[in-house]
């Protein structure tokens, strides 16, 4: 899997389980969390077999990112949208969580096809949720407009305190990263990623991909951010998104590419981590064998038919 | 490309000194043991019962032979100290950028942690370089002395390919990866 996929796959198979169990209900009261620490509560009770309560945690977010009512700006309606008269948000949200959704499964469409279509986007309720206020920028976009009412430059939460920064036009979107990394290891394997996304881009095969720019100093885009949002310890990634990166279809995988960036980049970062362990202990164990080959045939030897070795016998003789 | 035959060719006359140097230094050790009975296992001279090697411990100047130092350049050299009962390699391997540094790090701790297999590598690098061989009389009665060398020569030419070698991977791993989300908005 080279590409994140939005559908949480544990969400998926519990409604899919659900929907293909009939009408014998157990219950079901389980927690789970996903990267950039989004949690999911799943209930399911016995009385009630075809309708789950799903509570949702959004990350932390920091100072600069708006929030209306704990949710990113236009959360709801982009839940009302996608989902239709199979959820029903409900106010207030459980304790410790910003959102809690009550999904009533007998009104799902009876075609299976469509069925697991709404399924698929049920599960992707992180991309809905956090990916609202970004689509909501992107939409204008494609229809040349600046959205009303919003800010030269939009802080979305990506992750736990940390946010990216939209700087919306009508003929282009500036999307800026600030990138920071806790390992020391895991910032220089980063930046050398980042660096490979400029080169990429020069190829003429993404010619017509986002213009792409790493830089380790903050760009001009974020000129009056508050400082504490800037602390970036592998630099800043900017891309500059046109109206043919969100035209129809491409609008949600636009989205979606976008707001899990850093989660794509740590994820390879950490994958090269991998892979890069089997790698050396694989060439440890060739040097091993080098080594075996310099002990002595006769010194095995001994070993095997005396157990005893060469040292205490020459410590016996001294002594005598 | 010629470039790189050169540096090619650099890396084998390094290596070759170092085999040279080596083959001299445990030379000299074994021509000391033949002459003096005590070599082969020299106990302490100051602890009853104590046998240790002196390379390490330093315990009398006269035990300790003049180290070899053999530089390939700058950040490049390896230090070959000897004794009566015991002899110390130590290697700093090159590091060019960020990268090839944390790469040598992580490989090199990697190594060292898995000492006891190596039996002849030390645990702790000695300051100043990245990796430490501590070879004692022994190791020379275990193992064949130039099978050693071999073992050594080769330690350091892996150590060397093998951090170019994930130099590349995580070069090509990063344009891969940066394509695939590239090719996503087209």
């Amino acid at each position: 899997m080279i590409l994140l996929q939005s559908p949480s796959r544990f969400l998926l198979q519990i409604l899919q389980d659900r929907v293909l169990s009939g009408d014998k209900g157990v219950d079901i009261d389980c927690h789970t969390v996903e990267f950039d620490d989004v949690r999911y509560h799943i209930q399911f009770s016995m009385r009630n077999p075809k309708v789950m309560v799903l509570s949702v945690a959004l990350p932390l977010p920091p100072p600069e990112a708006m929030l209306y009512d704990g949710l990113p700006l236009g959360a709801i309606e982009a839940i009302k949208a996608a989902y239709g008269p199979v959820v029903q948000i409900l106010d207030p949200p459980k304790d410790g969580f910003d959102l809690t959704m009550k999904i009533n499964l007998t009104k799902l469409p009876p075609d299976e096809e469509q069925r697991n279509a709404v399924l698929t986007q049920i599960a992707s309720v992180r991309e809905v949720v956090l990916g609202a206020p970004l689509k909501l920028l992107l939409k204008h976009l494609a229809s040349k407009t600046v959205a009303p009412n919003v800010d030269k430059l939009v802080a979305l939460v990506h992750r736990p305190n940390e946010s990216f920064f939209v700087a919306p036009q009508a003929d282009k979107v500036t999307v800026v990263y600030p990138m920071r990394f806790q390992d020391s290891i895991d910032i220089v394997l980063a930046t050398s990623f980042l660096q490979e996304f400029v080169e990429a881009r020069r190829t003429s095969a993404l010619n017509n991909a986002p213009s792409c720019l790493w830089s380790p100093v903050p760009p001009l885009e974020l000129k009056g951010v508050p400082s504490d949002a800037l602390n970036a310890n592998a630099g800043f990634v900017t891309f500059v998104v046109f109206p043919r990166h969100v035209e129809g279809k491409k609008l949600d995988k636009t989205v979606w590419s976008l707001l899990t960036f850093h989660a794509y980049v740590s994820y390879h970062v950490k994958c090269s981590e991998g892979f890069m362990h089997t790698r050396m202990r694989r060439r440890v164990e060739t040097l091993i064998q080098a080594l075996d080959r310099a002990k002595s045939d006769a010194e095995k030897l001994k070993k095997l038919v005396n157990g005893g070795s060469f040292k205490r016998l020459s410590l016996k003789n001294d002594g005598n | 490309m010629r470039l790189f035959v050169a540096l090619a060719n650099t890396l084998r006359l390094y290596l070759t000194c170092i085999r040279n140097t080596l083959e001299a230094a445990m030379c000299l050790q074994f021509n000391l043991r033949v002459c003096l009975l005590y070599l082969q296992n020299f106990p302490c001279q100051e602890v009853e019962r104590h046998n240790k090697p002196e390379v390490e411990l330093k315990t009398s100047p006269e035990l300790l032979l003049n180290p070899v130092l053999i530089c390939r350049n700058e950040a490049e050299k390896c230090l070959i100290e000897t004794s009566i009962n015991s002899i110390r390699i130590s290697m700093k391997v090159k590091q060019a950028d960020e990268l090839e540094n944390i790469l040598a790090k992580k490989f090199l701790r990697f190594l060292s942690m898995r000492a006891e297999a190596f039996q002849v590598l030390r645990r702790k690098p000695v300051q100043g370089y990245d990796i430490s061989f501590l070879i004692t009389n022994y190791h020379c009665e275990d193992m064949h002395k130039h099978k050693l060398i071999d073992f050594i020569v080769q330690f350091m030419e892996d150590i060397d390919k093998e951090i170019s070698e994930l130099k590349l991977s995580v070069n090509t791993r990063g344009r891969l990866v940066a394509t695939e989300f590239l090719k996503q908005f087209i």
